[in-house]
């Protein structure tokens, strides 16, 4: 009872911080510390959001950006689960492919944009390449070492019951990995949105990130708040629901700990 | 004592051993770890293994299951060359923790070998049931390995080595790490087990009690290679008694003389 009172306590001082928070930005607006015409106030930022929600434009634009962010992701985790997993479950691979792993990890996704522009233009495929391309990695090496790291008992129970090498895939390395590759699905979630977000202002293609740079360039501050608020939405949200699945799944490590 | 050793040979007119280790030798990483090992065991005895740590027991169990294949020599199953691990071998391992998949419940850990026999998923449950109840963890089933003792997982693992309906149970010191009131207890259950369903064991352990007291017959390895050091039949009465057994005359002989041989073995 007295735990329970305890984290109510910290929820309401974490709520009364964020109210803090836009009570002073509406004070500097306000104020008018900073022009209007770059800072509106929470008051104007909202409206701008209920506006654009009531017309319709902001939900295409969501929609846009939800889209490129889902199809990356699921192209980068099918594909990083994959890989990964047939370079973690042999010593052999993992000696062969590291280096070149470790070359390419550090790269900077911003330089593979001009090249994936050069070869697929300003398209849809050159932004599910870059936002798959970037987001990758978390899932593909967290795989990796997640194979490499079961208990090699499990592999001999496994070969004393005669599994299948597809069995023991499913059955035994799989969920053993799971934990990891959880983790890394939940670290690329962040990097596909910013790719979608950096792919949009490049590409000019349908999404939050081209409603902030028209809104910025056409000095309607309210519009841009309103698109960048729905960003850190968007970011929230996914990660809390990536959370809750990763908690389902996970439930038997509940009582490891 | 070096000498020791005896050559296991097929007596005509005997019954072929279930598992028959010829000239076996092991090398791993440049070292002699078993060295021109002979040994039969037949089908249904119990076959103790006991010796001084790094004498091989637990290589020398790894290799009658097909985990490890001799560096010369042969090892046979049923009159078949060993080539790899098969389902009528089941091993318990003496780390249970690490034997048992996390994610699954007791159900589903028991489960795994019978998904691995092929059973269809309509007749599993009753099995499990069955199985889990044989091992003394009936309404366990929803528990996850994490959740139970060290003795209620080592029970799970046994349970699931049921599952594979082996013809040989492989036992590495699965008591060693539990408390000695457990320790007893599943000593009797196992010879239960055993005598239930009539499978052969080869049980490696460090206690010489333990060893004698589940026996028909006890082997002491040497270390520094691993070979057959001793010999001894237990000839004890069955079923066997925590107390009585551990009282009888020919129980406190067979311990003076294996006691002996292992002091002889450290020096």
């Amino acid at each position: 009872m007295n735990r329970h009172a305890t984290i109510w306590l910290w929820r309401a001082a974490s709520f009364a911080v964020a109210a803090s928070f836009i009570a002073l930005w509406q004070l500097i607006a306000n104020l008018k510390l900073v022009s209007p015409v770059f800072l509106p106030g929470p008051d104007r930022a909202w409206a701008s959001l209920v506006r654009g929600f009531s017309n319709g434009d902001l939900w295409s634009k969501l929609a846009g950006t939800l889209e490129h962010m889902a199809y990356g992701w699921l192209a980068a985790s099918i594909a990083g689960i994959a890989i990964g997993a047939i370079i973690g479950s042999s010593r052999i691979m993992r000696t062969y492919v590291a280096p070149s792993l470790e070359f390419l990890r550090p790269l900077p996704v911003s330089a593979i944009i001009p090249v994936a522009i050069a070869m697929l233009g300003l398209t849809q495929a050159m932004a599910l390449f870059v936002i798959a391309f970037g987001a990758i990695w978390p899932i593909m090496l967290a795989t990796i070492h997640g194979f490499a790291a079961v208990e090699p008992r499990l592999y001999e129970v496994a070969r004393s019951l005669q599994m299948s090498r597809l069995a023991v895939i499913f059955k035994v390395a799989l969920p053993s990995a799971s934990p990891d590759i959880l983790a890394g699905m939940r670290l690329s979630l962040t990097v596909a949105l910013i790719l979608s977000v950096v792919c949009e202002i490049l590409a000019g293609l349908d999404g939050l990130g081209h409603w902030v740079l028209l809104s910025a360039r056409a000095f309607r501050s309210a519009d841009l708040f309103a698109g960048v608020i729905l960003l850190g939405v968007t970011g929230y949200v996914t990660s809390v629901a990536m959370s809750m699945a990763e908690h389902r799944l996970l439930a038997w490590q509940a009582s490891q700990r | 004592m070096a000498n020791a050793a005896k050559r296991f040979e097929v007596i005509p007119g005997q019954p072929r051993p279930q598992i028959a280790f010829t000239e076996v030798t092991l090398q791993l990483g440049g070292k002699t770890i078993i060295e021109n090992l002979s040994l039969g065991v037949r089908a249904g005895e119990f076959l103790c293994v006991v010796g001084a740590s790094g004498c091989g027991k637990t290589t020398a169990l790894r290799l009658a299951a097909g985990l490890y294949q001799p560096t010369s020599g042969r090892v046979d199953f049923d009159g078949q060359l060993m080539l790899h691990p098969r389902r009528e071998i089941a091993i318990v391992f003496q780390d249970y923790g690490k034997a048992l998949l996390p994610w699954r419940t007791a159900a589903g850990n028991v489960s795994l070998a019978l998904e691995a026999g092929g059973m269809p998923s309509a007749e599993r449950p009753a099995r499990i049931e069955e199985l889990l109840r044989t091992v003394g963890l009936p309404g366990h089933a929803g528990k996850y390995p994490a959740e139970m003792s060290g003795g209620m997982q080592q029970r799970l693992q046994i349970a699931r080595c049921l599952a594979q309906e082996p013809k040989t149970l492989l036992m590495d010191e699965p008591f060693g790490a539990l408390d000695a009131m457990t320790r007893q207890g599943l000593q009797d259950e196992v010879l239960a087990l055993v005598a239930a369903s009539g499978a052969t064991v080869i049980f490696v352990t460090h206690d010489l009690d333990e060893a004698i007291y589940l026996g028909d017959r006890v082997i002491g390895l040497l270390p520094h290679p691993g070979r057959i050091g001793i010999e001894l039949a237990v000839n004890l009465p069955r079923p066997r008694d925590q107390l009585s057994t551990r009282e009888h005359p020919e129980f406190l002989r067979l311990r003076r003389q294996l006691f002996d041989f292992i002091k002889a073995t450290e020096q």
